[in-house]
């Protein structure tokens, strides 16, 4: 795969997964550590799918999209929601999203030795390419990532702008005392974002083995660049996050690709350092990321927020 | 139409009311008047459901709704416009009324936007402004033009003509009579502005420490001998 279409795959990927990361941290204040691995297990869905039934991965994104989802729900409503109603300090939902990451991680990794056995190939690692075709002369994951970022997009905007669900979805995202008192059930809109921030890193993970090999614990090592882009994004916009996720996946690819080239190959395991860096100077730049370019102020949660 | 029955209520392990009696009458405007910190908007607050109830009960139209959610009162035809923060600021004019009416089918929300706007014609022009971008007094419509499309039939506004000029508060509290006179509504109010709340109220409360410290009707209050006495707290 040319250098440029596989970088702009891992940055669409990465949008994916920022304004899942967004989503959540607005709508409940969680960061979630757990994205990355969320994401890996949508890719283990469509490996299942894949040896059990031969389905082909880009037909399995639905499932995929809907366990994730699932997924998204099930983290929050059985071990966020229960600490934010005892008013937990952001730390502390930060090591249980660490600690949701680590079972997922066990999880993941005992399922795929089940799978192995069950499906007789090895699953301990792997990658999607050699299933791969082209549309247009182009490979499709190029296409069929780029689809998906702009369907979201498109889908989103005529959620968000045009249906009185989405109206609510951004009353409740910035100021959920008022929401609530104008008879929105702020909850919804909660578990809707979870669902939403589960199902996009599910079907992200689906198409991330078209790009690179995985393992259990790739999402310990993406989760670095996912947070890298949603900070970068100001973690307070979907569209910041979007930028984010082209500004990181872009450089981090590009600036290891051109480093390996001057340096030796061995750079490439410091691809997440230059995310990083990205990460560092951006704040110095623009100190609350691209979406404090605009002014934005809330408090999630506190329900005495109003005087 | 409203009772507070030995309400003592506060933020968590914090005490801020203690056993308040308070009854609001339908159609008739309630004012509750005092020193800042006394606990005015708490007591507001405590009505709508956003506080810890320590002791005591909320009585809406016979129904004890000590413990019935924010959302669910909004339904029964309560509404409260907080003293800050009452409008969504990146939200346009238009977004913001929607919004008030979300738990409306369309044609009701059509005819209550219509109200809402005949009370409130300066909104007209301004449907695609984001209500960030509202002046103050502008602002305060807005707010108070949700409460109207949600239904409410007891309005509770937390000072609403703070930080506005005198001419726009005088305009503010023109609307909130016209909503009493003209669509039966009934409003309990609290106000920095005293003499002007008090000279179109018609019961009134003054609260101090969180507790009440008089009862009775507004020009009682007004002509109370130690009225500017108690006003000196204010
Ligand atoms: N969310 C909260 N958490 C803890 N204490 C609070 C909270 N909100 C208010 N208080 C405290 O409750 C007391 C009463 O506050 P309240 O806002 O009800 O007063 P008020 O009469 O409305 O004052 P003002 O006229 O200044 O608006 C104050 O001492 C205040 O510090
Ligand atoms: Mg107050």
């Amino acid at each position: 795969m040319a250098v440029i279409e596989g970088a702009l795959v891992y940055s669409n990927l990465l949008a994916l997964l920022s304004i899942g990361l967004t989503i959540t941290y607005i709508t409940t204040g969680v960061p979630n550590f757990a994205q990355g691995t969320m994401a890996v297990f949508g890719s283990y869905v469509s490996l299942t799918l894949w040896l059990l039934f031969g389905v082909h991965p880009y037909h399995t994104i639905p499932v995929s999209f809907i366990l994730g989802g699932i997924l998204g729900i099930a983290i929050y409503t059985v071990v966020l929601r229960p600490m934010i109603q005892k008013e937990a300090m952001i730390v502390i939902l930060m090591i249980a999203t660490l600690a949701v990451d680590l079972i997922l991680l066990g999880a993941l990794g005992a399922y795929s030795e089940t799978l192995g056995v069950i499906s007789g190939k090895g699953t301990r690692k792997f990658i999607f390419t050699p299933m791969d075709f082209k549309i247009l002369g182009a490979d499709a994951i190029l296409v069929i990532s780029s689809l998906a970022i702009l369907m979201l997009l498109f889908t989103l905007f005529l959620l968000l702008y045009k249906t009185k669900f989405g109206i609510a979805l951004r009353a409740s995202m910035e100021n959920p005392a008022l929401a609530e008192i104008m008879g929105v059930n702020v909850e919804y809109t909660r578990i809707f974002s979870w669902f939403l921030s589960g199902s996009l890193a599910a079907v992200a993970g689906t198409l991330l083995p078209f790009r690179q090999e995985i393992v259990p614990a790739t999402g310990a090592i993406i989760i670095v660049s996912i947070f890298a882009a949603s900070i970068v994004g100001g973690l307070s916009s979907i569209y910041g996050a979007l930028a984010g996720g082209y500004i990181i996946g872009m450089s981090e690819s590009m600036v290891t690709f051109y480093l390996s080239k001057v340096i030796g190959p061995y750079i490439l395991v410091y691809s997440k350092v230059i995310s990083l860096i990205v990460l560092i100077i951006a704040l110095i730049v623009a100190p609350s990321g691209i979406a404090g370019l605009e002014i934005w102020r809330k408090r999630v949660w506190r329900k005495s927020s109003s005087s | 139409m409203l009772r507070a029955e030995k309400l003592s209520a506060g933020y968590k392990e914090l005490h801020i009311l203690f056993e308040i009696n308070a009854n609001v009458e339908r159609k008739k405007i309630t004012t509750v008047v005092g020193p800042n910190g006394s606990g005015k908007s708490t007591f507001l607050k405590s009505i709508f459901g956003l506080t810890t109830i320590h002791s005591g009960r909320v009585i809406y139209n016979d129904k004890d709704v000590t413990l019935t959610p924010p959302h669910e009162r909004t339904k029964m035809g309560i509404a409260y416009l907080p003293q800050v923060d009452n409008v969504f600021t990146n939200l346009t004019v238009e977004e913001n009324l929607k919004i008030a009416g979300y738990t409306l089918d369309n044609g009701e929300y059509k005819d209550r936007k219509d109200l809402a706007l005949d009370v409130f014609p300066e909104l007209e022009y301004r449907m695609n402004q984001k209500a960030g971008t509202l002046s103050g007094g502008e602002r305060q419509f807005l707010a108070i033009a949700t409460a109207l499309i949600r239904r409410a039939e007891l309005l509770m506004l937390d000072e609403p003509t703070a930080m506005l000029s005198p001419k726009f508060a005088n305009t503010i509290f023109d609307k909130i009579l016209e909503l009493k006179d003209r669509l039966g509504l009934t409003i309990l109010l609290v106000e920095q502005n005293v003499k002007k709340a008090l000279e179109i109220s018609d019961n009134a409360y003054l609260l101090i420490s969180g507790r009440v410290a008089f009862e009775g009707k507004a020009e009682e209050l007004l002509d109370h001998e130690k009225f500017e006495q108690l006003c000196i707290g204010i």
